[in-house]
């Protein structure tokens, strides 16, 4: 009985060692066992469309090969290619589409939905009302989220301590990559840097004011990247600040795409959240603190008193500067007038004698 | 006195102070003119100039292709890597005209043939035969008389299966007329003469004139390329040996996958295929 037992349990952990080795060697797989790269490595494979659009097909394999899909099966996300050689391709991929890669301690595959779910609430998500020209100019996963960005971090900073203990288990590079993508995350709200982010949202989007006067949006969202600009954080963040606040750091939750009007009561920047979203940065936040407005105008109607104060320190600076160099040139042409000679060598850039005798 | 200036002989540390001074000042100004006249932070003074001035040089052309361009950059989600340019004047004459993507008629295959100008140029598949004259195909840098590589896509990297990274990207396959010992490049090139003078009076020929000017850039191409069994094939007509290709890129190109691509290709999609491009 007991050497039948011995007999099940060795088979039990054979079992399990074979289950393993087939489980890593599909994850270890190359994602592109269908060899799509054969063609698409390729710089120029590509053609100028029909309306003269320039349609590049190219995938870096070098770079596709460090970039967090690249496990995920080229087909996983391009669904519509059913034979190879295939047809020219005219759907959009599907982000929401379950891949065939199981993440850890998990039994489901991976998918994005959850994150489009809480995009589609949020003010970018396209809802079933929204005029077409608006459906059209909301942003949609590809136009933030291009490929880049999920290259492979690089952290400095992995505790090699920790990761020593996790290799007792598992296996060098997959638990290094998984630590690096845990812990950038933690450190970092997104992988973008404060300058991309402020970019990414006002170019071709916030910082187009016909485009969003179509939509009616208010005043204040209309000229929401000027005021940003204008701010001390847009000021920082243009100097090369990694630390200041950027569009997301205030319009979003750690989840990223929770971006809702300031008025809804899950915003970030709506009154009875402000205060948790300036602590995220700011010590001692008070009830007099969140009132500072952000994206402040400071125009004569809605801000008289600081628009006259930054009228005044206008007057300031110019008058400062140009008193000086007004009285440079009025000194200039004193002495010049005076018969002395204006002379850049020996020491001096003036010489002669004043006709007034000294 | 007697009209010399007393302060002389200075020690060199005061010049140094005196334009360190100088630079500062100067800086201080600029940036307050700039601050006064066209800085978003500033009054703007002369920003309904420059608006006015840009006004008069915008092209709708030039604003509809970048936006273009920019779309695709976020259409395409894979990364577009950069890859570097030959210089515009060291390019072949065909680039006044054509693109990196120049195949457009055949829908199937025209991705496919753009993809080759990577390797090759124009002359490599376009070249009229003339029997007469006896050609040899090699590497062809305008930059570098006699390139040696290793070039991009003659090996893959053994470690991660992935095609070599080089740093020569710019030589291409190119053929040559064998004359003796010599090789004669049967490219023209953007910097000869013709093209020259073409570029200097192109706006001013009438559209039947430019066209007969065109035609003499293409006296010896041809319109159709060779087959892709010319090269594609144990009997190719490029030595890939001699072209610096390790055996297993040789073998792939000759036998294996393009071969079956190229089966499939002309059994599915491109009975028309060999009939002109």
């Amino acid at each position: 009985m007991k050497h039948i037992n011995h007999v099940r349990i060795t088979l039990y952990f054979s079992l399990l060692f074979f289950v393993a080795v087939a489980a890593f060697a599909t994850s270890a797989y190359a994602a592109d066992k269908e060899n799509c790269l054969m063609c698409h490595k390729y710089r120029f494979l590509g053609r100028i469309d029909e309306h003269g659009k320039k349609r590049n097909y190219n995938v870096d394999e070098n770079i596709f090969n460090n970039t967090v899909h690249r496990n995920v099966p080229c087909r996983d996300c391009h669904t519509q290619i059913a034979n190879l050689p295939h047809d020219p391709i005219t759907e959009e991929v599907n982000c929401g589409n379950e891949c065939h890669i199981k993440p850890p301690f998990s039994t489901e595959n991976f998918s994005h939905k959850k994150i489009i779910q809480i995009y589609n609430k949020s003010v970018h998500g396209i809802k079933a009302d929204d005029p077409e020209d608006l459906k059209a100019a909301k942003p949609y996963c590809k136009y933030c989220h291009l490929n880049p960005i999920f290259t492979k971090v690089e952290e400095e900073r992995v505790a090699s301590s920790t990761l020593r203990r996790c290799l007792n288990c598992h296996e060098e590079k997959g638990v290094s990559q998984a630590y690096k993508h845990i812990t950038h995350r933690l450190r970092h709200k997104t992988s973008r840097s404060r300058q991309e982010i402020v970019k990414l949202c006002s170019y071709n989007c916030h910082e187009n004011t016909a485009l969003m006067a179509r939509f009616n949006v208010s005043q204040e969202s209309l000229e929401s990247v000027e005021t940003y600009k204008r701010s001390i954080h847009g000021k920082a963040v243009a100097l090369g600040s990694e630390e200041t606040a950027d569009c997301v750091s205030c319009h979003a939750t750690s989840s990223i795409h929770d971006v809702y009007k300031k008025d809804e009561m899950m915003s970030t920047v709506n009154e009875r959240n402000l205060k948790r979203t300036c602590e995220q940065c700011h010590r001692d936040v008070s009830d007099e603190f969140i009132k500072i407005d952000v994206h402040s105008g400071i125009t004569h109607d809605e801000k008289p008193f600081l628009h006259f104060l930054e009228v005044m320190l206008g007057f300031v600076l110019y008058g400062t500067i140009f008193s000086l160099l007004g009285l440079a040139v009025l000194e200039t042409i004193g002495r010049k007038k005076d018969g002395i000679k204006w002379q850049i060598r020996e020491g001096t850039t003036w010489r002669g004698i004043s006709k007034r005798g000294f | 006195m007697s009209g010399r200036p007393k302060r002389l002989n200075h020690p060199k540390s005061v010049y140094v102070v005196g334009l360190v001074f100088k630079i500062i000042t100067l800086t201080v100004i600029i940036a307050v003119l700039y601050h006064l006249t066209l800085s978003h932070h500033g009054p703007n003074l002369l920003t309904p100039l420059k608006t006015k001035i840009e006004e008069k040089q915008k092209s709708e052309i030039m604003e509809e292709v970048q936006h273009l361009e920019e779309l695709e950059v976020h259409r395409h989600f894979h990364n577009i890597a950069p890859f570097p340019e030959m210089p515009e004047n060291l390019r072949p004459v065909c680039f006044i005209c054509h693109s990196d993507y120049p195949h457009s008629k055949s829908k199937k295959v025209r991705a496919m043939l753009n993809m080759h100008t990577q390797f090759f140029t124009c002359e490599a598949c376009h070249l009229e035969e003339d029997p007469g004259l006896k050609v040899v195909f090699n590497w062809y840098n305008p930059q570098d008389e006699n390139p040696k590589g290793p070039f991009f896509g003659t090996d893959y990297d053994s470690e991660t299966g992935n095609l070599i990274t080089v740093t020569d990207k710019l030589s291409k396959i190119s053929v040559f007329y064998k004359k003796g010992d010599k090789l004669e490049s049967t490219i023209q090139m953007q910097d000869a003469p013709i093209a020259i003078d073409y570029m200097k009076i192109r706006d001013k020929l009438t559209p039947d004139q430019r066209d007969n000017v065109k035609k003499k850039f293409h006296v010896r191409i041809k319109p159709k390329g060779h087959e892709c069994k010319k090269c594609h094939d144990r009997n190719s007509i490029l030595d890939f040996r001699k072209l610096s290709f390790s055996d297993n890129r040789r073998v792939d190109l000759e036998q294996l996958n393009i071969t079956g691509m190229i089966t499939k290709y002309e059994m599915f999609y491109l009975p028309n295929l060999f009939q002109g491009e």
